[in-house]
């Protein structure tokens, strides 16, 4: 089953006096539950395919088909629904509230999301059991990625959008965080759906997206995945 | 090209800039506006009372001086003129219109100036010098005949000159009046001659006099070259040169007060919006060190950015200052309708300079020490974006109430400890602006029950009529039975070398009625003696206490038991004929009091004054005052709505990042209005219930400072704290929903890629 379709979504930005394609009539399907890597330079679009999906933004045509609704013709609110209930965000730089600890930052999802799921269980899961009540600035990196994975899972969304989720962290703590997330999603059986330029990232997805110039270039399925361990960080 | 960054600067926080501006120049305008009426004041009555020799002190004696006593005045060492004066009410013929009838007997000594027609002559046997205002008003020209009528002499003459006096700088024809009515009033001088062939004999109860010598010398001086103790008031004592001082100390109060709180808040701002804007821009700081920029050179960028505002703000507040001050300070404004002034200049005070100068330099420190803050380090720590104050664990987090909070409470319980100077600064804005309604309005309140108290309801008559001077009581008793009257018996005493005065009160029909400090009527009593509450407070008197007064001209004094304590527009001492009688004190009377509208004309009445005059002379004096309550009522609402806004906007920046991360994670833009709508509220609410007795105590202060000659009695209605409240959190509400409407354009993308 998709969970993900696009057809034909174009995306043009007004920068001054002239229009930028960021994507070009892009056609997408992804099936629940597989661990999806869009690859692409900088520039590319894929932060704009990311965005478009997570609901942060709408295209300027096509239809955008998550969990058999079309997204695209939201307004404002209904995307903010859609944000709570059917997507979660991870970002390079973690967007932590600052001034809420640990476990509020997770906790805070309940006010929006009724059937959050609990945020001092997924603090353990993550490995953060002693931080409930550190504020995000007393936390590493890694850490803080940690509380934001917590944060996305806690709303229990069909769908978990990254945007360079290790960008911002040494290769050892960048492992850390991807089996972190593998194996969580394979827990929750969530979709997961990760956008970077790190080619290392792609040898452990089911699907890779390769994405140049506002384009889909191709599409791959891997057979067989190498795990975390398997690759050659 | 560092000048160019400037502008662009300023143009891109130019929110803050204008604000700012705005609230410089509120500041400096209360400053300039209210320093500049007093020092024009001040100025402007000196150069009135120089040119027409306002006496500094005037010897009183209802039978009359003698050429002979004049001669030993000026005689006195020390004395450099002296005149001998007469000053009485009289009715115009045929009108119900009052001129105070003025001789001189040396023009040069309680004068005036001519301000159209001819120059006064002693010599002229018709000419009448008459007051330019009351001729305007009432169409009479130089040339018209004139006629007046004291007691039954009728005096005729022709206008000769219009005129502007010293002694009547504020002139009130009766001590129950309280703004000057030239309408209904005015005054007229004429030559000894004339008042000679008018009377048929000289009559002159005052000698006036311009000496440089201290009240105990003068005095002990005159009444020994006099052979009498002679009642002796100094020009403290007159009218137009107490109300003159008293509307000098009031601008010099409003002066002080005002600028304070206004200048406070600007400069309080001042240091959160620097601070702002250079956290902002330290990575750019950070660029121009990097680059080779000198840290004096970026600090003389900031803190001319500091300058600009300053300069700016301080222009267009002398602007606002001066306008406010010709407001008030002209012939047709505020005091036209209380002085009659020959020159209306406004002057500036010297130290005013002085303030506008140092309130620049401060601001420019202010800019100076933001960017120094920012500067510090090598340019590689100044790259580095500003990071706010570590986050601590609240006291409250350690309750159970806490965990039952809701995350935008904890969020912007948080944020508001974490930002203590913006936070600080809203309740101050919220403050300043309760404080500013409630006692403007409280000041209304304040002056409306007075009004109502001791005008409409204490006053019970309609016609007070003044007796003669030379009436005995027998033939005043004989009015007051033909009118059905209570009367009064009113005179000057001395009281620690004090001049007070002591009223004797017959009041059977409850015409005049007397007011305590709870605004209750009170009944005198024939066990004693009611005194005012300035006399209370002077001499530290309480009921029980004894008061001793002598009246002039016999050298005996009484004491009195007092019995009660009365709030009164004149400084006195209340008694009834009966206790009167028991202390043995002779009074005369010289009013009575009547229900009677139509008073005949008789030898025995020197004038009639209704209730109606009386409650008219305050339309003027209210109308004036209601002005001044709107125009602070506006600054107050002005002054709410830019700090706030000012400071919504910068925590909506501060946030940015974090309303973009909630928006992110599926918060509606109408749950994240909310969020910033309650920090705002609670701050407001928190404001306001600190500003209302602030604002009770500031108002307490005013009327004690302000008015304290008329003993009013501080009230506050219900309307005043509705008003002052729902103004108030109508401006936080109206500032918090434009701010919150800007989540909607919250760039989630954007917001999210740079670093934290």
């Amino acid at each position: 089953m998709n969970i993900v379709e696009l057809k034909n979504v174009s995306k043009v930005y007004q920068s001054g006096e002239h229009e930028v394609k960021a994507l070009n009539d892009v056609n997408l399907e992804i099936e629940q539950g597989k661990f999806v890597v869009i690859l692409g330079p900088s520039g590319a679009g894929k932060s704009t395919l990311l965005n478009l999906l997570g609901g942060l933004d709408s295209p300027s045509s096509g239809t955008i088909i998550v969990d058999g609704k079309d997204i695209a013709t939201y307004s404002a609110d209904e995307l903010a629904e859609y944000r709570a209930d059917k997507v979660g965000f991870v970002f390079q730089f973690y967007n932590l509230v600052p001034t809420l600890t640990v476990y509020e930052n997770v906790a805070l999802i309940k006010e929006i999301a009724p059937d959050a799921l609990d945020a001092k269980e997924l603090l353990n899961k993550v490995g953060l059991a002693d931080h409930y009540n550190k504020f995000p600035v007393q936390l590493s990196g890694g850490e803080q990625q940690r509380v934001s994975i917590a944060r996305a899972l806690a709303k229990n969304p069909e769908v978990i959008l990254c945007d360079e989720p290790t960008g911002a962290l040494d290769s050892e703590t960048g492992v850390m965080i991807l089996k972190l997330l593998l194996s969580m999603a394979r827990d929750y059986n969530k979709t997961i759906i990760i956008v970077t330029h790190n080619q290392n990232i792609a040898k452990m997805a089911d699907v890779v997206v390769k994405v140049k110039n506002g384009q889909i270039v191709s599409v791959d399925e891997q057979k067989k995945p190498l795990t975390v361990d398997e690759v050659d960080w | 090209m560092l000048t160019r960054k400037l502008w662009r600067t300023m143009w891109q926080y130019r929110a803050q800039f204008i604000s700012m501006v705005i609230m410089i120049a509120l500041g400096v305008g209360v400053f300039v506006g209210f320093n500049m009426e007093w020092y024009s004041i001040e100025k402007n009555i000196d150069y009135a009372f120089t040119q027409t020799g306002f006496a500094d002190y005037r010897l009183v004696n209802k039978a009359g001086f003698s050429l002979d006593d004049y001669n030993q005045i000026v005689g006195i060492d020390g004395v450099e003129k002296a005149a001998r004066y007469l000053s009485v009410n009289t009715a115009v013929k045929d009108s119900s219109n009052v001129i105070t009838l003025t001789v001189t007997t040396n023009p040069e000594v309680s004068g005036f100036m001519v301000i159209n027609g001819n120059t006064y002559n002693p010599d002229s046997t018709n000419g009448i010098w008459l007051s330019d205002q009351y001729a305007e008003r009432n169409h009479l020209h130089v040339g018209d005949d004139y006629t007046l009528v004291y007691q039954t002499i009728e005096i005729t003459g022709k206008i000769e000159g219009l005129i502007k006096s010293g002694e009547c700088l504020i002139y009130i024809p009766d001590e129950s009046q309280v703004m000057p009515d030239f309408k209904t009033s005015g005054f007229a001088y004429v030559s000894p001659v004339m008042l000679k062939n008018a009377l048929g004999y000289e009559y002159y109860p005052q000698i006036n006099v311009i000496s440089n010598l201290d009240k105990k010398e003068f005095s002990e001086k005159a009444n020994a070259v006099l052979g009498k103790t002679t009642l002796l008031l100094t020009k403290d004592e007159t009218i137009s040169y107490s109300e003159a001082m008293g509307e000098s100390n009031e601008g010099k109060t409003m002066g002080a007060i005002l600028p304070v709180l206004f200048l406070a808040i600007a400069i309080l701002t001042m240091i959160t919006t620097m601070h702002r804007i250079t956290t902002n821009e330290k990575t750019q700081i950070g660029t121009l060190k990097a680059l080779g920029f000198k840290d004096c050179t970026i600090k003389l960028h900031y803190t001319s950015y500091a300058l600009m505002i300053g300069l700016m703000g301080s222009l267009l507040g002398i602007g606002i200052g001066y306008g406010l001050a010709y407001y008030i300070m002209n012939p047709h404004g505020a005091m036209g309708t209380y002085f009659d002034m020959p020159q209306w200049n406004l002057y500036m005070p010297c130290f005013g300079w002085v303030v506008l100068l140092l309130i620049n330099a401060v601001l420019v420190f202010v800019g100076y020490l933001s960017v120094r803050k920012m500067l510090r380090g090598t340019p590689c720590e100044v790259l580095r974006p500003y990071v706010p104050t570590k986050i601590k664990n609240l006291k409250i987090e350690k309750t159970k109430l806490w965990n039952r909070f809701s995350f935008g409470t904890k969020w912007n319980l948080r944020d508001i400890f974490r930002h203590k100077s913006r936070s600080l600064m809203t309740l101050f804005g919220v403050l300043g602006c309760v404080l500013l309604t409630v006692a403007s309005f409280g000041m209304k309140d304040t002056m409306d029950a007075f009004i109502d108290v001791f005008y409409n309801q204490a006053i019970n008559y309609e016609n007070a009529i003044n007796i003669a001077e030379t009436t005995t009581n027998d033939q005043a008793l004989a009015i007051c039975d033909l009118y059905q009257g209570d009367w009064a018996a009113k005179s000057s005493v001395q009281v620690n070398d004090k001049t007070l005065s002591v009223e004797v009160y017959y009041v059977e029909h409850n015409y005049v009625r007397f007011v305590d400090s709870h605004l209750k009527f009170i009944e005198l009593s024939d066990d004693g003696v009611l005194i005012c509450q300035r006399i209370a407070d002077d001499n530290h008197l309480c009921v029980g206490d004894e008061i001793t007064f002598s009246p002039y001209g016999i050298n005996q004094s009484y004491t009195a038991t007092i019995v009660g304590i009365n709030n009164s527009m004149s400084e006195s001492i209340v008694m009834t004929p009966a206790y009167a009688n028991r202390i043995g004190y002779n009074y005369k009377i010289n009013t009575i009091y009547t229900k009677a509208k139509d008073i005949a004309q008789d030898s025995v009445i020197a004038s009639t004054l209704s209730k109606t005059s009386i409650l008219k002379s305050f339309d003027t004096f209210m109308d004036v005052m209601n002005k001044m309550i709107y125009l602070l009522v506006i600054a107050a609402v002005l002054l709410g709505l830019i700090v706030l806004y000012n400071l919504g906007v910068m925590s909506y920046v501060e946030r940015y990042r974090e309303l973009a991360t909630l928006k992110v994670v599926g918060f509606k833009d109408k749950q994240i209005g909310k969020i910033l709508i309650s920090q705002n509220l609670w701050l407001t609410v928190l404001g306001i219930i600190v500003g209302i007795p602030v604002g009770v105590g500031v108002l307490n202060i005013l009327i004690k400072a302000l008015a304290s000659e008329y003993e009013m009695v501080l009230v506050l209605g219900p309307v005043t704290f509705i008003v002052g409240i729902v103004a108030t959190l109508g401006v936080s509400l109206l500032v918090s929903f434009l701010i919150s409407r800007k989540n909607r354009k919250i760039d989630m993308v954007e917001a999210l890629k740079g670093v934290e």
